[in-house]
């Protein structure tokens, strides 16, 4: 029998979330929650989060809301993915 | 100042270095990731950089290695049960991280009472000699049981990362049997090529440090 996946933590889904926003430059919610992997209600919180801590802005245009990285995010993702291959060298994940 | 000294003084500051580094950086990750193992690496590193300060230190300042302090017992208790009961808690800790990730938080209980019962061993000896030589012995299950995990976790991954891991672990285990071999023959110079493998083994993980932090952000 198959182990079954272990869940994504919360790091791991912001992780995906900035590079999704970062690769896209002006993302649209539609396009991050496609790479992101995450539900409707879920990505609403993580984007809120991350936008309270400054690492993503949000731009409202008419009905057309998007989402853009900011330099504090940028250096935030530059950490995680430090975390990442130093925790991988002690056989973790995030 | 005769040379033994002044090159155990170096090769350990340096070593305290990385390890302070090591520390620092699991500590950072710690604070992102919230992961016991990295923690335990935090602390166990802290640990072992105080421990190998304290080694250069009264080396330098007493102008003799420990093995040279055992013979003497010119300030043998700073020189060698500081030195080596700091080191032995350090690398319980690590060991402990390393338990806990690979047998997980039902087994800990087991893990820990192992650990526990290979340091009272080591406190039932009397004596500073035998003490250096029992803990060094600790030590060296510890550093096995965290290089069989660190075979284990690069059989899996075969990252350049976790193969510098292991690599640093390897020639840290490698360095503590030549350190009790050189304690139990009291043998200074075997105790300079120990120190100097131990040193190799903290430049791998200087190696380790430098190509993690270089990584972009994709």
């Amino acid at each position: 029998m198959g182990q079954a996946e272990k869940p994504r933590s919360t790091l791991r889904i912001n992780l995906d979330i900035l590079n999704a926003i970062r690769d896209e430059g002006d993302a649209k919610p539609t396009h991050i929650l496609y790479r992101a992997n995450l539900s409707h209600d879920r990505l609403v919180k993580y984007l809120d989060e991350l936008a309270g801590k400054g690492l993503i802005e949000v731009q409202q245009e008419g009905e057309n809301r998007t989402y853009r990285i900011t330099p504090k995010g940028v250096s935030f993702l530059i950490e995680i993915r430090r975390a990442e291959t130093f925790i991988q060298g002690f056989g973790l994940a995030i | 100042m005769a040379l033994g000294p002044l090159i155990l003084f170096s090769l350990n500051a340096l070593s305290a270095v990385v390890a302070l580094l090591t520390s620092y950086f699991a500590y950072r990750f710690e604070r992102l990731a919230n992961n016991p193992l990295l923690k335990a690496i935090a602390i166990g590193f802290m640990l072992l950089g105080v421990g190998l300060l304290v080694e250069a230190g009264t080396s330098v300042a007493l102008g003799q290695t420990l093995v040279e302090a055992l013979k003497s017992r010119v300030l043998a208790v700073l020189e060698t049960f500081t030195y080596l009961s700091i080191q032995m808690l350090a690398y319980i800790v690590v060991a402990a991280g390393y338990s806990y990730i690979a047998f997980g938080r039902s087994q800990k209980a087991a893990g820990a009472s192992v650990l526990a019962a290979a340091s009272a061993r080591v406190v039932d000896l009397v004596g500073l000699y035998r003490f250096a030589v029992a803990s060094y012995f600790v030590v060296l299950v510890l550093l096995a049981f965290v290089v069989f995990q660190g075979i284990l976790i690069h059989s899996r991954s075969r990252s350049v990362f976790s193969l510098l891991v292991l690599l640093a672990f390897v020639l840290i285990l490698s360095a503590h049997v030549v350190l009790l071999v050189s304690v139990i023959d009291l043998a200074g110079s075997l105790f300079l090529v120990g120190t100097a493998i131990q040193f190799l083994g903290f430049a791998s993980l200087l190696a380790f440090l430098i190509r993690s932090a270089r990584v972009g952000p994709s």
